[in-house]
């Protein structure tokens, strides 16, 4: 599970407006405000840190929203972490025998 | 998790953001939400990923970090990271994370056509003794190399840098930051005598005006994009000019962008420096006290090879321009000669070489630069008009010479990664100084940096082939005896020949000139333009590769040895960053498996040579230089007896177990209950990185680059110091007599630096008196042509190909690849198009094309939309993404000043699978 901290900048007479539509989102709760200045502190709560970024972009997608940056991230009790190996080299132009091994070849 | 501790979790991450971005909260609502995490221990650290250099702060648990936050009391960033930033407690738990040596091996012994098999420490050591032994003995010191790196903690460079300069006697040390901001370098030496810049980041709420130079700020630099997104709307005459070879997101915010042709940003220099001069705005005040007009030859080559032995059939062309080069009429105008004119390129080894000349034929050099010229040279976009344009390039003057105005500005790889680059960072000055508009709060031009450590790493302790600590250089040899002194070496230890930079030594390898190389906290073979020669070199010459790395990227894969290394917070380390501040870290957690620091790695190596296998008598090819016999280094192990040292001293001791260096001790109370695995894994009592700190610093003290005491820099009320540190206080801006203590006082400003400050005088063609004439304390106006880039579309190639960064990825992305959300963000690298220029060749968006070289062809999918827009004629691809292998395709040419390699110009054809 990933919790992150995120702080939401909107032009200051937009902040209610913004307030209802960023509770209206799932995993998203508005905790703080500071109207005159027109920024938001969400809390955001996903799955993945995959969903978590697709959740800072849908922020950053609503109208209004001039800005929506993370702040704190948390992520004590996730036990993903991806990426496998990257592809191998293509073929090195101009040589035939100097294919690089496959890497980590058992 | 419980909901009762989701929700608390919850509420207290809520306090701590509002807390970290100045929302008011009270002292209870605070009090409660620090309670709900109080078995995390949380210190303060440094973002790991370009040069900003943002404040982060990570909580650690068991053994692992598990919660990272903006650092509200770091000056840059002031509590907000990019998404890059938010990473650095991930970027430590890959999947594929390195964590064991790995050698390519076949029937129990090494060999360079074997598979990788996992052997221990000793025995990778043992094999890179045996195999540098080997080097050693057949081509000297000059046999070995290291590719270094602007990523390199502070002590990681200096501890690296002193093993191969003070003990193996080799000059063969360049870092990665060689392709991103030697012309930078070039350009603050030459102009200021004196690395880095006189400003910091605080000159974005100072000043009223920002011009972007081959920077895309809001992609590459986005927090400091958002101090100045601040300073744009809270100020409402604040102006933000745009200047790229292609629309980027850096445009959205400004208020003027202009679009040019590669390389004609020389020329749009020369325009703003000309009106300068016609509109009478020359700040004479100013310019007669401290500065002068300077030049250099303008027949310096492009950085190639001298020689086509090397090329493939495809690039005799563009490789034989080297020597000779046809003139073109915009090139031709400032050389005084005609188009057409076959130039050889005489000044190719003396490319840095200038004199003074008058003020007359400073104007009379920069008289052809009128607006009908430059606009008609570099308009970039097919599609604009002329009169559009023209008005724009006319506006950007305005802007820099109304009196009323400040301005700042900005630039990186697209200055820097230039076949002028060096010229092109100068003229920068040239006009900032023209104005008078430099070193004071909001005004000056201001070098941004990529890397984390660029300026406090690969510059300031000097990983450069030609460098020592604190601005000082190979070449001097008073210079070299202070650093023979600090380091306590006999005279004559250090070698006076500069060694070869990075592009150089991988065309050593391909030439068979350098056989043992040391890939450290870098990865060369995918970021080294022109790819294909440096692989094939690596995999089928003879000779022995070892890298050090966290992840396989290429380079991993090229290797004959892989040793597993500590990441960022599993070590002790500091960065200094662009506005010239320090910032240490401490030790947060321990490095998985067996990898271990870069330090360690070194350290335990020098273990293995004694002073009587490197410190007697050394060939060094073409070494040339007064005290010294022709192609030789001197024996000093007479003079090093009579120091103390005795022959069988391994250069472990007389490096690094020094003396001074064991009165560190480990532990230490600023450590906090901190690990230090460098030192256990050592064995050692004395605080390794401390003790390398404090002699590094030594250098410095004094000499106009004053760090503060290692300690300092841990004070829990210090985000980093910005040098020079004089008397417990920083540095704002610098020669400026209000804030620099160095400044002469009386003077106003000083410029002070030292280096190249006595020149003999001439007129725009060359030297005419030899006499040198003292230039202490100013700086220099350069004049500098126009020159057309040595590759450009033709009939076969007939689109410019750009390189760079996207946000989502840093770098050659070895780190940031492995962190899934950022994979994501932008999964593989898209050929940047313009939809007219696709659809000519048949590709509809997300087709898949190839792009192809005189050097190779790549793969990769068509974007025609997207935060790139590209004018007609132009494509850009990103590099950072391996399987789209762009350095396959990019041209090693270089400044050839700098020696920086120009990755943003070369010409290509796109066409369908």
């Amino acid at each position: 599970m990933n919790l992150s901290g995120i702080l939401v900048l909107v032009p200051p007479e937009q902040t209610q407006s913004t307030i209802t539509l960023l509770n209206a989102l799932p995993g998203v709760q508005v905790h703080y405000q500071e109207p005159a200045a027109g920024r938001i502190v969400v809390v955001q709560e996903a799955e993945s840190t995959t969903a978590e970024i697709d959740g800072l972009k849908r922020i950053q997608a609503l109208p209004k929203v001039l800005s929506a940056a993370m702040v704190y991230h948390y992520f004590e009790d996730e036990g993903e972490i991806v990426a496998g190996i990257p592809p191998e080299l293509d073929e090195v132009e101009g040589s035939k025998n100097n294919r690089v091994p496959p890497f980590l070849a058992q | 998790m419980t909901t009762t501790r989701r929700d608390f979790l919850k509420t207290s991450i809520a306090v701590a953001t509002a807390a970290t971005v100045g929302i008011p909260l009270s002292q209870s609502v605070l009090a409660q939400a620090t309670k709900a995490n109080g078995d995390w221990r949380w210190d303060k650290g440094v973002c790991r990923f370009c040069g900003v250099g943002c404040g982060i702060m990570l909580a650690t648990k068991n053994g692992r970090i598990v919660a990272t936050k903006g650092d509200p009391d770091a000056p840059v960033n002031r509590g907000l990271n990019c998404i890059k930033g938010y990473f650095n407690g991930k970027i430590l738990y890959g999947k594929d994370r390195l964590t064991q040596p790995l050698m390519r091996m076949q029937h129990g012994k090494f060999d360079k056509k074997g598979k990788f098999t996992s052997v221990t420490w000793e025995r990778a050591f043992d094999e890179m003794e045996r195999q540098l032994r080997k080097v050693h003995q057949e081509l000297g010191p000059t046999g070995m190399a290291i590719f270094g790196s602007g990523q390199y903690t502070i002590q990681e460079g200096y501890a690296s840098a002193k093993l191969i300069k003070a003990g193996f006697r080799s000059n063969n040390i360049d870092p990665n930051a060689r392709h991103c901001m030697a012309s930078a370098v070039a350009g603050f030496i030459q102009t200021f005598g004196i690395d880095e810049p006189s400003g910091n980041y605080d000159d974005i709420e100072h000043t009223d005006t920002m011009v972007l130079w081959g920077a895309n700020m809001a992609e590459m630099h986005p927090i400091l994009w958002s101090r100045i997104a601040d300073r744009r709307l809270s100020a409402e005459r604040t102006r933000i000019v745009n200047i790229s070879t292609f629309r980027n997101m850096s445009s959205d915010l400004a208020d003027l962008e202009i679009i040019i042709r590669p390389q004609t940003d020389l020329a749009l220099q020369n325009y703003i420096a000309r009106e300068i001069i016609q509109r009478d705005a020359v700040n004479w005040d100013f310019v007669n006290k401290h500065c002068v007009f300077a030049t250099g030859p303008y027949d310096i080559g492009a950085g190639m090879r001298a020689t086509g032995k090397f090329a493939f059939a495809a690039e005799q062309d563009i490789q034989a321009k080297e020597l000779v080069r046809t003139l073109d009429k915009y090139e031709a105008v400032a050389q005084r000669r005609k188009a057409g004119d076959k130039v050889n390129q005489e000044n190719r080894g003396k490319a840095g070489r200038h004199w003074t000349i008058s003020f007359d034929d400073f104007k009379k050099a920069v008289a052809p630069y009128t607006l009908d010229f430059v606009a008609a040279l570099a308009k970039g976009d097919p599609d604009e008009s002329m009169d559009q344009f023209k008005g724009k390039v006319k506006q950007l003057a305005d802007l820099y010479i109304d009196a009323n105005r400040k301005v700042v500005s900005f630039w990186t790889m697209g200055f820097n990664q230039h076949q002028r680059g060096t010229w092109v960072n100068e003229q920068t000055y040239m006009n900032h100084l023209l104005l008078g508009k430099q070193a004071t709060p909001g005004n000056g031009a201001f070098s941004l940096t990529g890397q984390p450590s660029a300026c406090g790493t690969a510059r300031e302790v000097g990983t450069f082939a030609h460098r020592l600590p604190a601005d000082m250089v190979v070449f001097n040899p008073k210079h070299r005896a202070r650093a023979e002194k600090l380091w306590n070496l006999p005279a004559q230890t250090v070698n006076p020949k500069v060694g070869s930079h990075m592009t150089k030594i991988m065309r050593d390898l391909e030439d068979g000139s350098v056989k043992w190389a040391w890939v450290q906290v870098c990865n060369p073979f995918q970021c080294t333009a022109n790819a294909n020669h440096w692989i094939k070199a690596a995999r089928e010459m003879d000779n022995f590769i070892i890298v050090s790395e966290a992840y396989p990227g290429i380079s991993a894969k090229v290797a004959d040895l892989i040793l597993p290394s500590a990441m960022i917070f599993e070590k002790w380390g500091g960065y200094g960053n662009a506005e010239r501040r320090t910032q240490l870290w401490r030790e947060q957690v321990p490095p998985p498996g067996q990898a271990r620091s870069d330090v360690w790695q070194v350290l335990e190596f020098s273990k293995r040579f004694k002073l009587k296998e490197v410190w007697g008598q050394q060939k060094i090819p073409r070494l040339k230089a007064k005290g010294f016999e022709d192609d030789t280094l001197p024996d000093v192990l007479a003079a090093a007896r009579e120091m103390g040292y005795s022959p069988e001293s391994t250069l472990y001791d007389v490096l690094f177990a020094t003396a001074g260096n064991k009165k560190h001790k480990w532990p230490d109370p600023l450590a906090k209950g901190h690990d230090n695995h460098t030192v256990k894994s050592l064995g050692e009592n004395w605080f390794v990185e401390k003790a390398l700190f404090e002699e590094y610093a030594g250098f410095g003290r004094d000499h106009m680059h004053d760090l503060a005491p290692f300690d300092v820099y841990y004070r829990d009320d210090v985000r980093g110091l910005k040098w020079p540190v004089v008397n417990g206080k920083e540095t704002q801006w610098r020669f400026n007599e209000k804030y620099d203590p160095y400044v002469k006082s009386g003077s106003g400003f000083d410029f002070y630096g030292p280096a190249l400050k006595a020149l003999p005088s001439g007129d725009l063609d060359g030297v005419t008196n030899a006499e040198k004439t003292s230039l202490t304390g100013k700086a220099k106006i350069f004049f500098r042509p126009y020159a057309a880039p040595v590759e450009q579309p033709d009939e076969t190639y007939d689109l410019w190909l750009t390189t760079g960064r996207v946000l989502e990825h840093w770098h050659s992305g070895t780190m940031t690849r492995r962190v899934p959300e950022l994979h994501r963000a932008a999964p593989t690298a898209l050929l940047y198009i313009h939809p007219a220029d696709a659809k000519a060749r048949g590709l509809d968006r997300k087709d898949m094309a190839w792009i192809e070289s005189r050097r190779g062809k790549i793969k990769a999918i068509v974007e025609t939309k997207g935060r790139n827009t590209m004018p007609k004629g132009s494509v850009f691809v990103p590099w950072f993404d391996e399987s789209v292998f762009i350095n396959k395709l990019t041209l090693d040419a270089t400044c050839p000043i700098s020696k920086q390699t120009d990755f943003k110009k070369c010409a290509v054809k796109v066409y369908k699978t």
